[in-house]
């Protein structure tokens, strides 16, 4: 590709700006979370990650330097590409802690749900641009995007994992509720919801159940899921208004925090930092969702607009939904936190995403090729 | 620029606008609110997790299961566990550490135990970090430390159960020993249940079961108080206790087989030719496999895999010897089957063979004369073999041989089985890049040569002899149970193969066997007994190839290096066969003087106990130093 200096003309340097900093963060943390202290030795998550905030940057220029359009073109293609790659993590994957997720790549632990996120917002994005309606969609107007959001839910539902098969049905119901919907239609949904969350239940693992209900009340199973919250909310709380400071969190650095640099990541962070730090960190990542819906606003067409939209819902719902759940306001479930949580899937398809929302910014003015 | 906006703007109608609005507000609502939570969870309930957690109140700890019991076959228990006591220590839990170590110093001198101060070292320790004062510590320390908990804040005793091997060396190989589990086990272990820290058996029955052994770590959340002390036990899941292992071994046999060999070096195996049982199983020099229970010390280590004698290794599944002489059954079984000779086929034997230009001579140096095949057998005339060898040749020998299971491991329930060898045409071909020799055949029919077997596949070769032809898989362990008795596993008879050979030949072959011992001119008469009909076969394996009349005139001048290896195999009773032994002598000279008897004292342990079965010698172990817990046996 020829470069192109346009490229730069309309950069959008608020968006890099905002990421870096949130990946700068999320690389000090994993330097504490990692830290041993018996050793004063580094674990090799630091390197690792580092490596993968790398290769991501990679993935960030080349989503940002190809036409988003050109992508969306073959978004039928990629979405066909992942859900193979979720049947040969189905066939052939390999497990730890009991869930198959991973398949190796070029000598890489990659774990394809992780993409499926971002497959399956190009995939609705380029079906309602070619479906789009004036008057709000009725329901069996969704019966095809259900269906593609419904194959890749089961699969990973199956692996098994709860959080990102719920991703996948957050996404396809926040971009349903953007595009608009009949109300009458949202009232029927939302009792055939009702309806199968008790049949869902029963559908749930015995650990996952249990997690619910420590959810509910947390002093049940003060050993199980719910030591995990306990140990979390006092981590943060411990923290104060300026937190412990860097390496001296003593929930963290004694190992009390289980999945200290996965899903707790963020725990570690409000221990060592605080009120304060905690709260640079929300503004960034409200910066960052605000910013992307600001590109939906502003795209050339329809399609950059739903997938600004798709990508921000994602970052803004596993923002919640992780920070909710250390903070002991929502129930556990294996939901990474966006850019923080230790992990090169997951980091490398935000990544891209970002990139994804530049490419869509800086093509925003009609006149431009 | 308002125009291009207003342009660009034209496909977001009303409708888009209110909805990103909403996700406008959709998003600042939440996430206040979780900026919410952590002001209440950071500024108004700051202070109190901080004490919290300053307190370090609640601590998570992993409790360490208890390993299963492994019992013999009359259940009586091989292995056991103790408590041992660990003294820890918390830096964070005392102003002064070095006052606590004084006082710890004080106290132990004046009981007149040792202390060391290493751990005091004020650049290694970290606040919240336990460390480790001393393992397995004496009761007098124990004592001490628990009288005065009050002035020894941060120290800590904890309680973790240690092996007691109660067979001590005398099951040392058979069933190993635990350790911690090492970084490079950490790294294979796929299944994810191991954590740093844990016990792994490391050799035996120890580590062939350990999934069945470990059990489950258990966990506690307790509430401490500033000095460390429990005070309120939050919550808690039990360990599972591992599973008991019983083994088929008997615990007597096992005792006078390990007494026989003197500590010389060796092996025993004794088997139950009815179903393949193992009733004993002896390696001999072995080590203390109580030494590795409390964590070994580099310098033991160090003395004990440098030890010429090799004691780590189990010499019954992996020592790998020249079946000698009991290889020349199979050469007469395969002779039998094969039409080639009768019974009655004789030949002269003069003291040697000529083959080409080589010599080959038979162990009587002044020959066994014209002999037939059960004479042959009975006075292990070489000559005679070396005529049949040669008729039936290496490749049909070779598959006689590993139909009886030589050549292949067993599948014995404990690692680092070695298969031994058989030789055939091609294996030479494909090994050394050398066309098989006639005269190798020479040497292969009296079980030199090539030929390795282990003492484990001698017995299992023999017990199919003695039973009319099964070859049985080993069978060490007969059943795997929970504490309460609940039969997790057991553990059938596996028959491996019935060897295609005759009923009348097996009988034929049986009773030279019983002439080897019983009759006049029978190598193996010294494990002859009044109670029971013995029929046995001895071997001399040839460590240096010197022939063999020159080599009993220089025995005492040849070092004990290069002596013949003593080998002996047998069962009885002959008419109905219980009991099949094999005993490997290294280096003692005569299969006949050195390796029979060993055979012999067994046997006679065996139908001894069998006339008064009520009356059983308990387990005592004998010279057994560490042998705290061998008193209190049931």
């Amino acid at each position: 590709m020829k470069f192109d200096r346009r490229l730069f003309i309309n950069f959008d340097w608020m968006l890099l700006l905002v990421v870096l900093c949130i990946s700068l963060i999320g690389l000090l943390n994993i330097y504490s979370t990692g830290f041993n202290q018996i050793s004063a030795r580094q674990d090799f998550i630091f390197v690792k990650q580092i490596q993968w905030v790398v290769v991501g940057l990679v993935f960030m220029t080349a989503a940002f330097c190809i036409d988003y359009r050109f992508v969306s073109r073959h978004a039928y293609l990629i979405y066909g590409l992942s859900i193979l790659l979720l049947l040969i993590v189905f066939f052939y994957g390999y497990a730890t802690r009991g869930s198959q997720r991973w398949i190796l790549l070029w000598g890489f632990s990659f774990q394809p749900s992780e993409l499926m996120k971002l497959t399956l917002i190009l995939a609705l994005a380029k079906y309602f641009d070619h479906h789009r309606r004036i008057e709000p969609y009725r329901l069996k107007d969704l019966a095809i995007p259900f269906l593609i959001m419904l194959v890749p839910f089961l699969l990973i539902l199956k692996q098994p994992d709860l959080g990102t098969a719920m991703i996948l049905f957050i996404i396809f119901s926040s971009m349903v509720l953007f595009i608009g919907f009949r109300w009458k239609s949202l009232g029927w949904s939302a009792l055939i919801g009702l309806v199968f969350i008790p049949a869902g239940w029963l559908f749930l693992k015995d650990y996952q159940r249990e997690r619910i209900l420590t959810f509910v009340n947390p002093d049940s199973d003060p050993l199980g899921s719910g030591y995990h919250v306990i140990q979390s909310i006092i981590a943060i709380g411990s923290g104060g208004m300026t937190g412990k400071g860097f390496l001296k969190g003593t929930q963290t650095q004694l190992r009390f925090l289980p999945e200290r640099h996965t899903d707790f990541v963020f725990s570690v962070f409000a221990e060592e930092w605080g009120f304060l730090g905690g709260m640079v960190l929300l503004i960034l990542f409200m910066s960052l969702i605000l910013w992307g819906l600001k590109i939906a606003l502003r795209a050339r067409d329809y399609n950059g607009t739903l997938i600004a939209v798709g990508i921000a819902a994602l970052i803004f719902w596993e923002v919640f939904i992780n920070i909710g759940m250390v903070l002991g306001i929502l129930p556990i479930v294996g939901i990474p936190l966006p850019f923080l949580s230790y992990g090169g899937s997951s980091m490398v398809v935000l990544m891209t995403c970002v990139g994804l929302l530049m490419n869509i910014s800086r093509r925003r003015f009609i006149l431009q090729p | 620029m308002t125009e291009i906006r207003n342009q660009l703007n034209s496909h977001e109608t009303g409708p888009l606008h209110r909805r990103f609005k909403i996700m406008l507000i959709v998003v600042t609502i939440a996430l206040s609110l979780l900026a919410l939570r952590m002001w209440h969870l950071q500024v108004i309930k700051g202070e109190e997790l901080k004490q919290k957690s300053e307190n370090n109140s609640i601590r998570f700890r992993k409790i360490k299961p208890v390993r299963g019991l492994i019992m013999d076959t009359h259940r009586e228990v091989l292995v056991d566990n103790q408590c041992s006591f660990d003294i820890h220590f918390v830096p964070a839990h005392t102003r002064d550490i070095q006052a606590v170590a004084d006082r710890l110093e004080f106290l132990y001198r004046e009981a007149s135990l040792d202390f060391t101060r290493e751990a005091f070292t004020p650049g290694k320790l970290k606040p919240f970090m336990p460390v480790k004062l001393e393992k397995n510590v004496s009761r007098e320390k124990l004592a001490i430390v628990e009288t005065h908990t009050l002035d020894l804040p941060g120290v800590t005793v904890d309680v973790v159960p240690i092996r007691q091997y109660l067979g001590g060396e005398m099951t040392a190989h058979l069933i190993g020993y635990t350790g911690e589990i090492s970084p490079e086990e950490l790294d294979k272990d796929e299944s994810d249940i191991y954590s740093s820290g844990d016990l792994i058996g490391k050799s035996g029955i120890e580590k062939y079961l350990d999934a069945y052994l470990r059990g489950e770590s258990g966990f506690e959340q307790v509430e401490v108080n500033v000095l460390g002390k429990v005070q309120r036990v939050l919550g808690k899941k039990d360990p599972e206790p591992g599973y008991n292992v019983v083994l088929t071994i008997d615990a007597l046999l096992q005792k006078v087989a390990w007494e026989a060999l003197a500590g010389k070096p060796g092996a025993v195996v004794a088997m139950d030719p009815r179903d393949g049982s193992v009733l004993a199983l002896v390696s001999s020099p072995a080590f203390d496999p109580m030494l590795f229970s409390a964590g070994i010390s580099r310098e033991h280590w160090r003395k004990l895999s440098g030890d010429s004698a090799h004691p780590m290794e189990n010499r019954a599944i992996s020592g790998q010897y020249p079946p000698a002489s009991t290889y020349k059954m199979i050469v007469a079984a395969a002779a039998l089957q094969e039409g080639l000779i009768t019974p009655e086929t004789s030949f002269m034997c003069n003291g040697s063979y000529e083959l080409g230009n080589r010599t080959y001579r038979c162990w009587r140096q002044g020959g066994h004369g014209r002999i037939s095949l059960h004479r042959a057998i009975v006075e292990s005339c070489d000559v005679y073999f070396y005529n049949v060898g040669k008729m039936i040749g290496v490749d049909k020998l070779a598959e006689y041989a590993r139909r009886f299971g030589l050549g292949a491991p067993t599948g014995i329930a404990l690692p680092r089985e070695k298969s031994g060898l058989i030789p055939t045409r091609d294996w030479k071909k494909m090994r050394l890049k050398e066309p098989w020799q006639i005269g190798e055949t020479i040497s292969v029919s009296i079980g030199q040569g090539y030929n390795l077997v282990t003492p484990l596949q001698l017995v299992t070769a023999y017990s199919a002899l003695a039973n009319g032809g099964v070859v049985w898989r080993p069978r060490l362990v007969t059943q795997i149970e929970a504490v309460d008795g609940r039969v997790i596993e057991a553990f059938a008879p596996e028959r491996k193969s019935i060897l295609p050979i005759g009923r009348n030949i097996m009988e034929q072959l049986k009773k030279a066997l019983w002439g080897g011992v019983n009759e006049e001119g029978g190598t193996g008469r010294a494990a002859r007994l009044k109670d029971a009909d013995v029929a046995g076969k001895t071997g001399t394996a040839q460590v240096i190839g010197l022939p063999e009349n020159e080599k009993a005139r220089k025995m005492k001048f040849i070092s004990s290096r290069h002596r013949d290896h003593a080998l002996f195999v047998c069962f009885a009773p002959v008419g109905n066969p219980e009991i099949a032994i094999a005993v490997v002598a290294e280096n003692a000279g005569h299969g006949g003087s050195a390796a029979a008897p060993v055979a012999g004292k067994i046997l006679e342990a065996y139908f001894e106990r069998k006339k008064s079965p009520g009356k059983r010698p308990p387990l005592v172990i004998s010279d057994h130093r560490t042998g705290g817990g061998v008193a209190d046996q049931p």
